[in-house]
């Protein structure tokens, strides 16, 4: 958590290197404010960032303040740019070729990215990269990544749970912190992030910054835990098929796959064949999920009817399954699928209680 | 096809309804006419007085059976059509004219009629498959013409025509919306409503009034818990719920046990 050199500077270093990258010919997609709400999308400038505004992330709950905090997860993850929720896969012509459609794949860069959605573009790799999803390597190849440590993580975030945050260790370009709007630390995790970091006038972090930045990135870790821990956690879910805490939650749970949307990590899709009236055809890629109901849904039957037993296997998937598949978890620790809740769910919740009902059966 | 030159003949009827769908089709504009091409349209009442006799290889029908006239109307549609499809969510629900279906019938027919023994109506207001086979069902108030759009075409290829009827929740999210339940507080019924619309709602702010009616497995009663945490009264809860497509079965069973 704490490898690699850090160097210090001011805020103004901060826009100094979004101008730099700026300089390097990228499209920068960021932090942003939209309708109320801090959404990932494109900036022109550094100022579009919305330092010192502040979320509250609660169970289906979201609302900014301006108050000089910080603001935690936007609504987007990198998903929507590595993964689209609408994509032409081909077009069938009249008479029968295949035609694929040409993408622009511009250099970009994700500038103050959290380190759960880090975690999350590195599951990415190894399922859509590993899998040969061609747009998604295309976009990857061109991706310069930016993450902003987290010194106050939010009421739904649980990524020092997860092992993703609140500080990233590899896998980025360059990492900053925000200690404070004056001090700002600076960490390079790739030639190319310290040949970008060159351009700034940084110094190398005092020791006292250096502890200021290890205190406040363990406070946050304290602060970003959920009530149940991975050790043993796939053996125990899986443990517990038959928890009534599934039933009780289908009782509550809309079914409506919003979790599956907002997950950086989701990736199930349905296909879609869309005739046009000049005898060609469009085959299209669009987001789905397992809530849906239609998606364990073939011919002849259907595997998981039943909303908890939906509900069941998302929990299955993140936590026991996408080890095996992946080796790794699924899930990230973000917190948008217990923001974004309509219902207010939360998933940290959830598995506490399956993991108590275990805990209680072992100790009868 | 039976049109002439091979085209598809279709035909377009209306039952009790607002007309609000077949403007959909008229609204179609350019691209109803790129339909001509391959649609003969033998009957349109609401586009054209040149109106051709059956049979039909397709049937839109709009509005909901609420007359005996329309009972037998819709039989001798049926038989007179390879394809049916009902249009909108008067013809797939019942629409907005099922209100009267949970009010004591000779009551309303008082209070909207001067001489209610002049009506001559059914007791309830149905969905045309209460009566016929139907083929595809779209539903919408109105329907959304692109929808309408893309189940002809794919009649036309020769294929099953297909749409997702999940809920309205991921189209909204693939449109990339804001929330309005999670930012706003605000009571929406895309959780239990299939998409379709476009998420025309919720794309302005607003939550979706539930016009497309339920998804394939909806939970309305989780969703009504939820409206009453966010300040709403039981009695706005079934109001909302219930609006145009009250008499669609996994509404009409949430309304029956939670207005008891």
């Amino acid at each position: 958590m704490f490898s690699g050199p850090l160097y210090s500077g001011g805020f103004s270093e901060l826009k100094r290197l979004f101008q730099e990258i700026r300089d390097r010919n990228y499209r920068i997609v960021g932090p942003r404010l939209e309708d109320g709400v801090v959404r990932l999308g494109e900036l022109q400038s550094f100022e579009e960032i919305p330092y010192g505004v502040s979320d509250v992330q609660r169970p289906g709950y979201y609302r900014i303040r301006v108050d000089g905090g910080r603001f935690r997860t936007p609504l987007d993850s990198p998903k929507q740019l590595l993964y689209p929720p609408e994509l032409t896969i081909f077009r069938v012509t009249k008479d029968w070729k295949i035609e694929y459609p040409s993408y622009r794949f511009e250099k970009t860069a994700l500038f103050g990215i959290k380190p759960c959605d880090l975690a999350a573009i590195k599951i990415m790799d190894r399922v859509q990269g590993e899998l040969g999803d061609e747009y998604f390597l295309k976009m990857r190849e061109n991706l310069l990544l930016v993450v902003e440590n987290c010194v106050e993580p939010g009421e739904n975030c649980f990524c020092a749970t997860m092992g993703t945050g609140p500080a990233a260790s590899t896998g980025f370009d360059i990492a900053y912190t925000r200690l404070d709007n004056s001090i700002i630390l600076f960490q390079p995790g790739s030639d190319l992030g310290a040949d970008i970091l060159g351009e700034l006038s940084l110094e190398p972090a005092t020791p006292d910054q250096v502890g200021a930045f290890r205190r406040a990135i363990l406070k946050a870790a304290e602060r970003a835990k959920a009530g149940f821990r991975l050790e043993n956690l796939p053996d125990i879910l899986e443990l517990n098929l038959e928890s009534k805490v599934y039933r009780e939650i289908a009782e509550r749970c809309l079914g409506c796959a919003n979790c599956n949307m907002v997950c950086p990590t989701c990736f199930c899709f349905d296909i879609i064949d869309e005739p046009e009236l000049d005898g060609s055809s469009r085959r299209i890629r669009i987001w789905d999920g397992c809530h849906s109901y239609s998606y364990a849904q073939v011919a002849g039957g259907h595997f998981r009817k039943d909303l908890w037993a939906r509900y069941r296997h998302s929990i299955l998937h993140k936590f026991v399954y996408w080890l095996r598949q992946f080796g790794s978890f699924g899930c990230v620790g973000c917190g948008r699928c217990i923001t974004w809740c309509p219902a207010g769910i939360d998933l940290r919740e959830v598995i506490s209680k399956i993991v108590e009902e275990v805990e209680e059966r072992c100790r009868k | 096809m039976s049109g002439i030159n091979g085209k598809i003949r279709l035909a377009v009827f209306k039952l009790t309804s607002c007309s609000g769908c077949q403007q959909q089709i008229i609204d179609l504009g350019e691209l109803l006419l790129a339909l001509l091409d391959r649609v003969e349209i033998a009957y349109f009442l609401e586009a054209s007085s040149d109106a051709k006799p059956g049979p039909y290889d397709v049937a839109l029908i709009e509005g909901s059976v609420s007359t005996p006239h329309e009972e037998k109307l819709v039989k001798n549609i049926r038989e007179n059509s390879k394809i049916v499809v009902s249009v909108g969510s008067c013809a797939t629900y019942g629409g907005i004219q099922a209100l009267r279906n949970w009010m004591e019938f000779e009551e309303v027919k008082k209070t909207v009629y001067e001489k209610p023994e002049w009506v001559e109506a059914l007791e309830k207001s149905r969905p045309i498959s209460d009566f016929i086979k139907v083929d595809y069902a779209i539903s919408g108030c109105p329907a959304n013409k692109l929808q309408l759009l893309s189940t002809l075409k794919q009649i036309l290829i020769g294929r099953r025509a297909y749409h997702r009827e999940e809920s309205l929740c991921q189209e909204c999210k693939r449109k990339g919306n804001v929330c309005v339940v999670v930012a706003k507080g605000e009571p929406c019924l895309g959780p239990i409503i299939k998409e379709g619309c476009g998420a025309l709602c919720p794309s302005y702010g607003r939550g979706c009034y539930g016009c497309f009616g339920p998804t394939i497995d909806p939970k309305p009663d989780a969703l009504a818990k939820r409206f009453e945490d966010l300040g709403l009264s039981r009695e706005e809860v079934a109001s909302r719920i219930r609006n145009v497509t009250s008499w669609s079965e996994p509404i009409r069973r949430f309304l029956e046990s939670y207005e008891r």
